[in-house]
């Protein structure tokens, strides 16, 4: 099963009419790749090229045009590909095979049907819990603050964050946040709260310190009472918490 | 990472029509929270909820009564100093104090005044 991280990326050139066992090589290719439960691969046909055999395939020349080359990629834990890597070298007879070191960032998959809602199940333990304090106008690249930060810890499958916004305050800045009518650009107090495991947290701690530009951090010990649905229980924690 | 310090999270809890000489009392606490010189604080409105009255405060069509929960984040000393003075301007609810670790991120060029 394919998860996020480092991964394997295997590329295969081969010819269009190059048969295997009275099939198309590309055909039996993808076959025996769908059969190995290879997360997914993708077959293109390209417009031109050349091979070893130094003739170019193009479908300006009829001649040629049978011969035009087809790509086969697919993306693998490493184990995976060192178990179909043998037969692939078998299969491709005239072609050329590459492997390359690759970097996983999102793999999700929507089920066609919707998972059956199990019932809850209680997860206690401990947990530590994260204040961000910033102001509602702080941004990063031109967009909200609290909203990269929670793309950010989204990305990083943080269990959860909430974003709320305050009436009223103060911090560093020395100006009070409030609303007010001849103030139409608004910078009111913003508080991010997120609970997860202390080590995720302090990699998210880490990572919106980076991002921030004034503001206030803070972290405390609590005890998190955990509501997990059945099958997402082995994975990241989905947080309730209750403050300590 | 900066370094974390320990520091103490402060949480009163109030209703939105509570008042303190003619403003509301949320107001009247950020403006001691000021003039006591605290690192901070910032009111939150909830929407519902209910405390020691058990009575809802909920938004009504012409009277807002909602839920306030004003959180300050500083060192145990100012908090010491700050709690008594808020104690006195309070009728009704409740203070709750916490254990937390602190990071100040100030990157911005300017030096701000502030202190605790």
């Amino acid at each position: 099963m394919l998860t996020k991280g480092p991964a394997k990326k295997v590329t295969i050139f081969i010819n269009e009419d190059t048969q295997h066992h009275m099939m198309a090589l590309h055909d039996s290719i993808m076959t025996f790749l769908m059969h190995k439960g290879v997360s997914g691969a993708t077959a293109t046909r390209a417009y031109s090229g050349f091979g070893a055999h130094q003739l170019m395939h193009t479908p300006k020349v009829e001649v040629l045009a049978q011969h035009l080359p087809i790509r086969i990629e697919f993306i693998e834990t490493a184990e995976k590909v060192e178990e179909v890597l043998p037969t692939l070298y078998e299969m491709v007879s005239d072609g050329l095979i590459e492997v390359q070191d690759t970097t996983v960032v999102r793999f999700a998959h929507k089920s066609a049907k919707p998972e059956p809602k199990l019932p809850h199940a209680l997860k206690p333990g401990p947990a530590t819990l994260l204040r961000v304090f910033m102001g509602e106008a702080d941004k990063w690249h031109g967009e909200p603050l609290y909203d990269a930060v929670v793309n950010k810890l989204r990305m990083m499958d943080i269990a959860g964050a909430t974003v709320y916004r305050g009436i009223l305050g103060y911090g560093a800045k020395g100006h009070a946040h409030k609303r007010s009518v001849f103030h139409p650009m608004r910078d009111l107090p913003i508080m991010l709260s997120v609970i997860d495991s202390p080590e995720k947290i302090a990699a998210a701690a880490e990572a919106i310190e980076e991002m921030l530009e004034d503001g206030l951090i803070v972290t405390s010990d609590v005890e998190m009472v955990r509501l997990v649905r059945g099958k997402t229980a082995t994975e990241a924690p989905n947080a309730a918490g209750t403050t300590r | 990472m900066l370094p974390e310090q320990p520091a103490k999270l402060l949480r009163i809890h109030l209703k939105e029509s509570d008042r303190y000489q003619g403003k509301p009392l949320y107001e009247a606490i950020v403006d001691k929270c000021r003039e006591m010189k605290i690192a901070g604080a910032t009111v939150f409105r909830g929407l519902e909820g209910y405390g020691e009255t058990a009575e809802m405060h909920k938004s009504h069509l012409i009277r807002h009564d909602q839920p306030i929960l004003i959180t300050i984040v500083d060192t145990a000393e100012s908090l010491a100093r700050l709690v008594p003075a808020v104690e006195e301007m309070m009728d009704t609810g409740l203070i709750a104090i916490s254990e937390v670790r602190m990071v100040r991120v100030q990157k911005a060029a300017t030096p701000n005044e502030r202190s605790g």
